[in-house]
């Protein structure tokens, strides 16, 4: 296989989606949601002033943080069908 | 009792009942890890010991309320408790009935925590006497339950020659930690190793991912397709002992009750025992159905209520799975909670009763009501907006910054040494019990090792 089939079928591999916790999740979301959730908590709790307690709630509204913006540019990876409820 | 305190043991209770509702219905989640760490920043942020156990009661009260929402709509398990009851929901999706599905396992869930608060406050005073013996052989106690726990599992003897070299990666971590001066001497790093317990097997599967040849064998999915049925508007405040029928009451009850007694069982195992035991011998699936999932959310509620509120009453040791596993912070979680200084000492006994009572009663009659009511809408809102990866994300950031507050930098690498180990044991079927009480054992078992 020549170089470029294999990038080819990377590509296509990336854009699928694998199951992680009985849900399907996209890789690259995933790195992504990780990598901004830490980065908001530990700014946050390495922000915050001398003081365990407070560095701690800083640390927490950082996960909050991180998670209201995954939530906002990350869709979930599921498909929604209503069926009626008399067939 | 002042109302200062009333209002925050309420307000801590609702916001609990709140957070749990919409994480309960949120597919796959783990109990131990949505509520362990959420619980353990509580405490270690300088909540009041009180109010703590009221957030406890009322989370866990509503994780149990909705997580069983998903399973009846989309045939998902909302949590590991809820998925033996997956069968038996399926069988009233099938025919078509949803609703009724939802109702009748909410109402299961209120009749065991309105049995489980009262009987677990009784059985716990009655054990107190005998707290304090209990308590003083809890290392013999915790090997003894992890060498039972290890043969109970189907892989019996990789479980048990798994037990002293998991007790030495701990212990030796820690002394690691002493002796590069990562923490003081006097301290033992506890609560990011919980944690790296009980996010193993998902750091397993996050760094397989890096494994090229492990990634491109993985089966591919496009999305998740769930499937939701429209269903029926109900009116007014719905009673539960009106949605269920005199038997469904009766055997609910009766589960409630052992499910209180087995405190120190497995939780989901007493649910698949006791709902098949109650619900065999019914010809028509749909009754059967529906008395299986009544008395199976009857037994977990219980279960899950004398598991926590027992042990932290009558011994101040977290002897059973529940208080091991989603109760951990309150028995342990330094500097503020430890063994010789917990809820068990800090709260009297009316304490406990009105933090419990309090808890319950607002979770049952804000979740009740919400889940019974708006269960199409809650669901249709989680799973339309609320990414599998933020939540991921979000537990994944808990646990790296809890374990740098533990002892440092280093300890982000010991956590993720900790989690791929209780990953690999977890996925050769060695479950979070073995691990949980080895945790615990693990200096008694070292000190022993060495003649």
């Amino acid at each position: 296989m020549d170089k470029s089939a294999e990038m080819e079928k990377e590509d296509r591999q990336q854009a699928n989606n694998i199951e992680v916790w009985e849900d399907v999740v996209n890789i690259k979301d995933l790195i992504l949601s990780i990598f901004l959730c830490t980065a908001t908590a530990m700014g946050g709790y390495l922000i915050a002033p001398d003081n365990p307690q407070k560095s701690l709630i800083y640390g927490l509204i950082g996960v909050v943080v991180g998670f209201v913006i995954c939530s906002i540019i990350i869709k979930p990876k599921r498909t929604l069908r209503f069926e009626d409820e008399e067939k | 009792m002042d109302i200062t305190l009333l209002m925050e043991l309420i307000a801590v209770s609702i916001f609990g009942a709140v957070l749990y509702t919409i994480i309960g219905i949120a597919p796959g989640t783990d109990e131990t890890a949505v509520l362990m760490p959420v619980t353990l920043i509580l405490v270690l942020s300088g909540m009041q010991p009180i109010s703590v156990l009221a957030f406890f009661i009322s989370s866990i009260v509503a994780k149990k309320l909705t997580d069983s929402i998903p399973v009846a709509i989309a045939g998902i398990p909302g949590g590991v408790m809820s998925a033996p009851m997956v069968e038996h929901a399926m069988v009233l999706k099938s025919h078509g009935m949803p609703d009724v599905s939802i109702r009748k396992m909410a109402s299961g869930s209120v009749i065991g925590t309105i049995i489980a608060v009262p009987l677990s406050l009784i059985l716990a005073n009655l054990l107190i006497p005998f707290g304090d013996t209990i308590a003083g052989y809890s290392n013999q106690i915790f090997f003894g339950g992890a060498v039972f726990l290890a043969l109970m599992t189907k892989n019996r003897w990789l479980a048990l020659i798994s037990i002293v070299p998991f007790a030495l990666l701990i212990q030796g971590l820690r002394h690691l930690y002493w002796g590069v001066g990562a923490v003081p001497e006097d301290t033992t790093v506890f609560t990011s190793f919980f944690l790296g317990i009980t996010v193993g097997p998902i750091i397993l599967k996050l760094l397989e991912l890096l494994n090229k040849e492990i990634r491109s064998n993985l089966p591919r999915k496009e999305s998740n397709n769930i499937i939701l049925k429209k269903q029926k508007k109900m009116k007014g405040f719905p009673n539960p002992f009106k949605i269920l029928d005199k038997k469904e009451t009766i055997s609910s009850a009766f589960a409630s009750v052992l499910g209180v007694f087995t405190f120190f069982m497995s939780p989901a195992g007493m649910t698949i025992f006791l709902g098949e035991v109650l619900s065999s011998r019914i010809k028509d699936p749909i009754k059967r159905a529906t008395r299986a999932i009544s008395s199976m959310d009857g037994v977990t509620n219980a279960g899950y209520i004398s598991g926590i509120l027992i042990p932290i009453i009558a011994i101040g040791v977290p002897l059973s799975p529940t208080a091991l596993g989603p109760g951990m912070a309150l028995f342990n979680a330094p500097p503020v909670f430890t063994e010789d200084h917990n809820l068990h000492h800090i709260l009297s006994m009316s304490d406990f009763v009105i933090a419990t009572v309090i808890g319950a009663v607002i979770a049952i009659s804000l979740t009740y009501f919400v889940t019974v009511k708006y269960s199409q809408e809650i669901c249709t809102f989680v799973f339309k907006y609320i990414p599998h990866e933020a939540l991921l994300g979000v537990f994944l950031a808990l646990v790296i910054m809890l374990a740098y507050m533990d002892a440092g930098l280093i300890n982000i690498g010991g956590v993720l040494l900790i989690g791929l180990v209780a990953g690999i044991l977890h996925r050769w079927g060695i479950n979070y019990g073995v691990q949980f009480m080895v945790l615990y054992a693990a200096p008694w078992i070292v000190g022993n090792l060495v003649l």
